[in-house]
């Protein structure tokens, strides 16, 4: 009768334990390069793996449809799991390792302690480096989460995360560059002149009307004769006039 | 008589002061559009890219522009203190094909100013900044001039660091986006030139790295420029006008 219990007991004893965190993208502080097309940010996993000092902490990379059919047993640094397959060969792929060393707990005030998914370019296509934390390929929607492995036994998870899903970048002949109203300082500025040039042009025509027909002209427009008449400016003969009446 | 006179009088001395504020203002127009012509912000390459330079075509008028009235201004004078009719009739010619160039000159540059929304920096941006081969004498110009613009004024692309991630561009083709997600002339830069930390401007952490847009740094000249030659213009031709017409009153009084 002990044999059934032990057997029973055998298989608890190697159950991966589901801790209660699950990675998200990094909110403080505000980054601009939170997602990028091939690269996201995410929060370091403080606190959350105590007690697994032995354990090699990684991060699991898949694409949303995949998730669930991930295999806690998946052994990384193989091809099976390897970045360089990833997204057609590999379905989930495992990276940036480390251990708890890493992640001290609790985190000292004004570090910030990102984990940048998508940064190592170098080894994007090298098959000797199955473990590279390379750029994604797509914009996704992925998800992550972390596994402790103890050798080569998981002992601890977190939960999947929310689905990531990365920027778009779109053409840039995309961007309309035609059809900006004209202001109203250009408008005011082209009537205005429009109008003043009109009526200089109408004044010039008229006076060289007048110089046509110049034997009335002059003093016809000045029609009050005892305000200004612009007669002569030979002041000669208005220094005469006075002189002659005398 | 004597009334009329003093009219006259008043007349010639209302024209001639007229005159006289015309060829001083002709000046100013002159060294106003010679500084704008001379390049001061280095911006040049980035409206000559846009295949439309309008408002340095209407700076360049404005230079002669300045010339004309300051001579004919002084013909203005001449003719109205000797009250001829022919050197009036001949000013009033020459000022109204002046008043047209200068009309010309100031509608040119408010319409080409209205032209330059962010949309047409982005594009020329996005399509021509680090184009590599076949990359033209003006894309290098180009570059170099955004470059620039980023250095010295502490920004990363027209309207921040954004426009990198929201359009593909030449740019990207030679940067993959993982290690380059902007210019690393968007990083906060230190004394040698290199990101004071590489890291953190590619994560786009604050403080290392340019948050705001370039196209405040770019639209503040071309502004001044476009409403310098514009507005300045309309003020000198709306005294024109006033002076004009005196010229013209007094013109057809004048008995031969």
């Amino acid at each position: 009768t002990m044999l059934p219990l032990l057997l029973l007991l055998l298989p608890a004893a190697h159950a991966v334990v589901e801790l209660p965190y699950r990675p998200a993208l990094t909110q403080t502080p505000p980054l601009e390069g939170l997602t990028t097309a091939s690269t996201f940010v995410l929060d370091q996993p403080r606190c959350v793996f105590e007690g697994y000092d032995n354990a090699d902490i990684w991060l699991v990379v898949a694409l949303d449809k995949a998730a669930s059919t991930f295999n806690n047993t998946a052994v990384p640094g193989t091809s099976e799991t390897a970045f360089q397959g990833f997204p057609g060969r590999v379905p989930a792929y495992m990276t940036l390792n480390a251990t708890l060393a890493n992640y001290p707990c609790p985190t000292p005030a004004g570090d910030i302690t990102v984990l940048r998914v998508g940064s190592e370019t170098s080894c994007a296509t090298d098959e000797a480096r199955p473990t590279c934390n390379g750029p994604l390929p797509g914009p996704g929607p992925y998800r992550v989460k972390f596994l402790a492995l103890q050798g080569s036994e998981p002992v601890a998870e977190t939960d999947w995360s929310a689905p990531i899903t990365l920027r778009t970048a779109k053409s840039p002949s995309s961007i309309a560059t035609t059809g900006s109203g004209h202001s109203a300082g250009m408008i005011a500025i082209t009537t205005i002149l429009s109008i003043l040039f009109a009526i200089l042009l109408a004044g010039l025509v008229a006076m060289l009307v007048f110089w046509g027909s110049d034997s009335c002209g002059g003093s016809s427009t000045f029609s009050k004769p005892e305000s200004v008449t612009v007669r002569r400016y030979n002041t000669h003969h208005v220094y005469d006039q006075p002189a002659s009446r005398l | 008589m004597a009334k009329s006179d003093d009219y006259v009088h008043i007349l010639q001395g209302l024209l001639v002061f007229g005159n006289v504020v015309i060829g001083m203002c002709g000046i100013a127009l002159t060294a106003e559009c010679i500084y704008f012509v001379s390049n001061p912000h280095g911006l040049y390459p980035l409206l000559k890219a846009t295949e439309n330079n309008d408002i340095y075509a209407a700076a360049w008028i404005g230079i002669f522009v300045g010339l004309a009235l300051f001579a004919l201004s002084i013909l203005g004078i001449i003719g109205v203190i000797k009250a001829s009719r022919t050197l009036l009739l001949v000013y009033i010619i020459l000022m109204l094909i002046t008043f047209a160039f200068e009309m010309a000159s100031c509608i040119t540059a408010a319409t080409h100013r209205d032209s330059l929304t962010p949309s047409v920096f982005l594009k020329q941006m996005l399509e021509r900044y680090q184009k590599s081969e076949p990359a033209s004498n003006s894309d290098k110009e180009l570059t170099k001039t955004w470059d620039e613009l980023m250095l010295q004024n502490h920004c990363c692309g027209v309207l921040g660091p954004s426009d990198w991630q929201e359009y593909t561009s030449a740019f990207r083709l030679t940067h993959n986006d993982a290690d380059y997600p902007w210019p690393r002339k968007c990083c906060v830069l230190d004394a040698q030139g290199l990101p004071v930390n590489l890291d953190g401007c590619k994560l786009g952490v604050p403080g290392y790295y340019n948050s705001n847009g370039c196209y405040g740094a770019i639209s503040g000249p071309v502004n001044t420029h476009a409403w310098g030659v514009a507005w300045f213009g309309f003020a000198i031709l709306c005294w024109t006008f006033c002076v004009l017409l005196g010229t013209m009153f007094y013109w057809s009084g004048i008995e031969y």
